[in-house]
């Protein structure tokens, strides 16, 4: 929302006006909301004066050219201009030499005016076309001014232009403030926020009366959608003569960046940037040409009924947009843009002027539906009061009418209001609030006194009574509902840099973090310490990707307004997006290295649910050991080294199977599906409870994400690890020595080394008083023997009571190889 | 132009039958020229001529990939899985964990934790945000109203089911308020989504930090307060503030919270513009419709909450230039993160 400052200037006191600019931006920062950009225009017109012609001649030698002696104000001198209309005692912008042209300045290339010869006569400055004096767009010719000043007059005092500045405030600070889309309304706040009061215009605040009609035109409106239009008002004017407006008018709407078009369009914008209530105006005699009379309809449009827009382009509105019709034809697109039909330009002689409330809602999706973001658009998204157009269409035909002449015709005000709204002039009811309501939520201490000074500043009317206030706001702030909403304007009006702080005083609680996030972190510092790397990668995925990794796309959730392709579903696993980033870090010449995320997935079919119905949220992590050499033996053991050491750490049992089916669960078949079956295998824990996978990857994926030769990871589902962490369980230290004994056992290639340890380890079992670990030592297959293989395990022997002697062990082993061997056959070498 | 897609569709479905190396269909003089034909698709009809061939492509993209899948050979050994390591390997060349001081944690993860901890201490609860919401904890229960224009600045991914990834973490707000025994005092840290194309200042995967404090007697300094002693406790330094009205739905009153420069005590440095100040987060005082929608009565409670972004913070603090990096998976950038 750009704001001249001059604009607001004209309509308030000058008391509150004696901050310097960047005092008055830091205020408005602190107390208003943020400032996006100032353009100070002090000096924009510096060297500019008004001029009259005293003598006018044609250039002999060029054709287009004309020569003037223009009276400066202190002398007579000579300026040639490429327009030969101009007559004497013509008023002009001269601007002199050594000024810069305004429509130049603070620009990147200011064009400076100096002392020329234009073939062989002098001109000394030059006369500025409108386009050149940031009046207008027209640079066909000098632009004659309309001002009674003298000569020598700066051109910025004749039209009230000295210091102005336009300052810029951030559209979304005014989301819920509708009425600071107008000038009045962030004049009206300028002067709260310094604690001064401020007063309104009366044509604003007084009980507008729509005027009585002087010409027979008639006006007919039919509202057939008033819950959506709530308020439309229109009236007539007659006998007009549209012509360009005057220069202080143009000036001002051409500073706001909007163009000047003619008398009374320029009205019409201009009542709007003052007041933020948009205008609308019609040709009425074409108008009365389509309806057959003068009558408009408010309607939504019917099925392929099309309007030609003021801009030329043409659109079929959707069938929930609010439409303005004459008869058959639809001629505006309600509140956001006119048809070109029944444009105002220079053949109309009467008009229909249209003061209307739309639907903030239903302009947003219309705005959004059609990719039309005009002024109004903006104004009416913010829900502006229905009870101000009767006075902003009233003040607005009577500047119309001085500006073009006419008369009134008749008018309309078709209402469909919340009870009451006209009798207590605001839409809500008063907000009854207490003193201490609003200190308490502020911290503050303010006297009832206090705060109605502070709202009063800004037209509130506030009844004191006792330590009660009621308090009505006026009829522009549709904002102001809830006590909370006085808090916020006390506050804000008040300064809430002036507000003590204080820490909230509780009673102390000890807070645990949560199991999971201490599991997280107890993960990240486990893998990082074993020399991985923690990764972060986005929530969504391609759908190509979920295919090389052989997921379903089915069971992705799919974004409906994705950003890119590359990121239309979430993930089903995490291992992909891992395996993704190994590829370019090779690239970037890390030949071996680990990678694990810890995050979240997805998976649309399967059954469980969280809280509120929502899909559930499997937590995993995943991790990736990446060699560019080939490794002795298969990669999944790199993989299973690091699993081992994170559960070993964690104090997480585990067993692994192999894998004999892929899984039939939705989540495990997703999760599984990039993992090669015969060289992966299912992670369980505590009663066979399945967590995750380690394995390598299928050839496809690896081909597919050019993965190097030596490749293999996991991925677990961390959550179900929380109930099986074991704390640590300490063993007293023994005092007799311990024995450490190897053997070596031949076993069937098929059986497999879980299976065979387990069959050691439990043959033990019968002595509590004997401490026992059983490690691998080895695992042999000999090339003339490839149907057997050799495990050698070193057994560590400790006993609570005694020294073993070597006889002992050696039944203890010889025990163990028979009990074994009940189970499997297995040879003792 | 449909029917080029169509035609072509057919054309090369029969090169792939022939094709030995079937990645070559991807390469088909029949692809490359119905993308040169964008040019001639007038403009309105573009995006779904462009989406049309993209599909195709990804069919045979897909068609390759199952090809691919099919003729993986059935010479793949099985190993045995429950070994710690493969037959006849010596004991030095078996797995082993790569070296501790290459190890690194993520940047975003550890700086989680330092906020965590900080107001663990202050005696505020951490929660984690979902990645996956509904409409109701994203907007309704925030006092977003339905077509409601300031959902505009949440420009939100939306699933087809209509599911939201969230664009703040202020969707855990109601279930706090709904769950929380009075005071209620919790942060939460998550993840959260915004529809921004990419630059080096703007990523579409980000993460919050959402505080919620309510109680008897909470006013607007309480909330000034806590958000100062967290900052000096972070950047172990004094924090000047300024605030700034701003208006979120949820809040009423809202502000914009600026903090004086941690990194050049406001004598103007790259970080803060040469401003003095940064523009840090965005807070207020709890909506009193959104306590109501919470169950929590709001004649008898206040209370504040605040959203504050982490990526943002780590930024700054090692001066990192492009936010990027952060799901970059670039080793480059993750190992100077030592553990």
């Amino acid at each position: 929302m750009k704001v001249s400052v001059n604009v607001m200037r004209w309509y308030s006191d000058d008391a509150q006006w004696k901050l310097s600019l960047p005092e008055l931006v830091d205020k408005m920062g602190a107390q208003l909301g943020a400032v996006e950009e100032v353009i100070d225009l002090d000096g924009k017109y510096d060297g500019v004066l008004v001029a009259d012609i005293v003598a006018a001649r044609d250039h002999p030698s060029a054709e287009k050219l004309g020569i003037y002696q223009i009276n400066t104000g202190a002398e007579v001198i000579q300026v040639i201009a490429g327009d030969r209309t101009l007559n004497v005692s013509d008023k002009v912008g001269w601007i002199k030499p050594g000024a810069t042209t305004p429509v130049s300045w603070g620009t990147a290339e200011p064009l400076i005016i100096g002392v020329r010869d234009m073939r062989g006569e002098v001109s000394q400055g030059m006369l500025g076309s409108g386009k050149e004096l940031c009046i207008n767009d027209d640079h066909s010719r000098v632009q004659v001014l309309d001002t009674d000043a003298p000569a020598g007059t700066p051109f910025a005092e004749a039209y009230n232009l000295a210091s102005d500045a336009i300052i810029d405030i951030e559209n979304k600070m005014f989301t819920h403030r509708p009425d600071g889309f107008g000038h009045l309304g962030v004049a009206r706040e300028i002067a709260g926020i310094q604690g001064l009061p401020f007063t309104s215009p009366d044509w604003y605040t007084a009980d507008a009366m729509l005027p009585e009609p002087q010409s027979p035109a008639t006006l007919h409106i039919k509202n057939e959608i008033p819950k959506l239009v709530p308020r439309f008002t229109a009236l007539v004017i007659d006998g007009i003569k549209i012509a360009p407006s005057p220069l202080w008018l143009q000036l001002a709407l051409t500073t706001l960046g909007i163009r000047p078009i003619n008398n009374v369009v320029d009205i019409t914008n201009y009542y709007m940037v003052l007041t933020g209530q948009p205008l609308h105006a019609y040709d009425y005699n074409k108008v009365k040409a389509l309806a057959g009379s003068a009558a408009l309809t408010v309607r939504h449009p019917k099925p392929d009924e099309t309007i030609v827009l003021l801009n030329g382009k043409e659109i079929t509105p959707h069938t929930d947009t609010m439409m303005v019709a004459a008869g058959d034809y639809l001629v505006c697109v309600g509140g956001m843009i006119g048809g070109a039909n029944s444009e105002v330009n220079t053949d109309t002689t009467a008009i229909i002027l249209e003061a209307a409330t739309w639907d903030m809602f239903s302009i947003r999706r219309a705005s959004m539906h059609h990719g039309i973001f005009t002024d109004a658009v903006t104004r009416f998204s913010k829900g502006q009061s229905p009870l101000q157009n009767a006075a902003v269409i009233a003040k607005a035909a009577q500047d119309i009418i001085k500006l073009a002449g006419g008369t009134f015709g008749h008018s309309a005000d078709v209402t469909h209001l919340p009870e009451g709204a006209v009798e207590r002039a605001n839409i809500h009811p008063p907000v009854v609030l207490t003193q201490d309501f609003v200190n308490d939520r502020l911290g503050s201490t303010l006297s009832v006194a206090d705060i109605a000074t502070l709202l009063g500043n800004v037209e509130f009317a506030v009844e004191e009574r006792g330590t009660e206030l009621v308090v009505k706001p006026p009829f522009w702030r549709t904002d102001v509902a809830i006590p909370e909403d006085v808090v916020e304007e006390v506050g804000r009006l008040h300064g809430y840099d002036k507000l003590p702080h204080s820490l909230p005083l509780r009673e102390t609680v000890a807070v645990n973090q949560l199991r999971l996030d201490t599991l997280k972190n107890r993960i990240r510092d486990i893998l990082s310490r074993a020399g991985a790397n923690e990764l972060q990668t986005y929530s969504f995925v391609p759908a190509r990707l979920l295919h090389i990794a052989g997921q379903e796309k089915s069971s992705a959730f799919a974004i409906r307004n994705a950003l890119s392709p590359e990121l239309q579903h979430y993930r089903l696993s995490l291992t992909p997006s891992l395996l993704e980033k190994v590829h370019p870090n090779i690239k970037a010449g890390y030949n071996q290295f680990g990678l694990f995320e810890i995050n979240k997935i997805h998976i649309k079919d399967d059954v469980a649910v969280d809280c509120d119905g929502l899909p559930r949220e499997y937590q995993t992590v995943a991790f990736v050991y990446a060699n560019q050499d080939k490794v002795a033996g298969a990669p999944y053991y790199q993989a299973k080294h690091y699993l081992d050491y994170l559960f070993n750490l964690l104090g997480v049992p585990y067993t692994i199977a192999p894998v004999e089916a892929a899984p039939a669960f939705a989540v495990g078949r997703q999760v599984f599906a990039p993992f090669e079956p015969k060289r992966s295998g299912f992670v369980y824990i505590g009663d066979g409870e399945f967590v995750g996978f380690v394995g390598e990857y299928r050839a496809v994926v690896s081909k597919n994400l050019k993965l190097p030769q030596t490749i293999a990871g996991f991925e677990i589902d961390i959550e179900r690890l929380l109930n099986h962490q074991k704390a640590t369980q300490y063993r007293p230290l023994l005092k007799f020595p311990q024995t450490e004994q190897d053997v070596c056992l031949k076993v069937d290639k098929s059986v497999n080394f879980a299976m065979l340890q387990g069959l050691v380890t439990s043959a033990f079992v019968n002595d509590e008083r004997l401490r026992l670990t059983v490690e691998p030592l080895d695992i042999y297959e000999r090339a003339d023997d490839p149907d057997n293989k050799q495990i050698t395990f070193r057994l560590t022997l400790q006993h609570h009571d005694r020294t073993l002697t070597t006889a002992e062990t050696n039944d203890m082993l010889d025990m163990v190889v028979q009990k074994v061997n009940t189970s499997t056959p297995v040879e003792r070498i | 132009m449909n029917q080029h897609i169509a035609h072509a569709a057919t054309v090369l479905k029969h090169t792939f039958e022939a094709l030995n190396n079937k990645r070559d269909i991807l390469r088909a003089p029949e692809l490359r020229e119905l993308y040169g034909r964008i040019k001639d698709v007038p403009p309105g009809e573009r995006a779904a001529y462009g989406q049309a061939v993209n599909s195709l492509k990804e069919e045979f993209e897909a068609l390759v990939i199952d090809h691919e899948a099919a003729a993986e050979s059935a010479t793949i050994t099985p190993i045995d899985v429950t070994a710690p390591f493969d037959v006849n390997i010596s004991p030095a060349d078996r797995p082993k964990l790569l070296p501790t001081e290459q190890g690194s944690r993520h940047p975003l993860s550890s700086e989680r934790q330092v906020v965590a901890d900080i107001f663990a201490r202050m005696g505020y609860k951490v929660l984690d945000s979902r990645q996956i919401d509904d409409d109701y904890h994203m907007f309704g229960s925030l006092n977003f109203p339905e077509g409601h224009p300031a959902r505009d600045d949440y420009d939100t991914f939306v699933t087809e089911e209509g599911l939201i990834a969230p664009a703040h973490t202020s969707t855990m707000q109601n279930r706090i308020l709904k769950k929380g025994e009075l005071p209620i005092a919790s942060v939460v840290i998550g993840r959260v989504f915004r529809n921004e194309d990419l630059d080096p200042k703007h990523e579409h995967t980000l993460n919050q930090i959402e505080g919620v404090y309510v109680g008897k007697g909470i006013n607007v300094g309480h909330l000034l307060a806590t958000l100062q002693n967290f900052l000096q406790s972070y950047y172990k330094t004094d924090i000047n503030f300024r605030i700034q009205p701003a208006y979120f739905p949820f809040v009423e009153p809202g502000f914009e919270f600026a903090i004086s420069c941690p990194f050049c005590n406001q004598k103007g440095c790259a970080t803060c513009k040469y401003e003095g100040w940064i523009e840090l987060l965005g807070c207020g005082m709890i909506h009193p419709n959104v306590l109501l929608e919470g169950g929590i009565d709001p004649k008898e409670y206040t209370g504040f909450a605040w959203g504050l972004g982490l990526d943002r913070l780590v930024m700054m603090k090692h001066d990192i230039e492009d936010v990027r990096y952060f799901q970059s998976g670039k080793l480059d950038f993750l190992r100077q993160f030592k553990a």
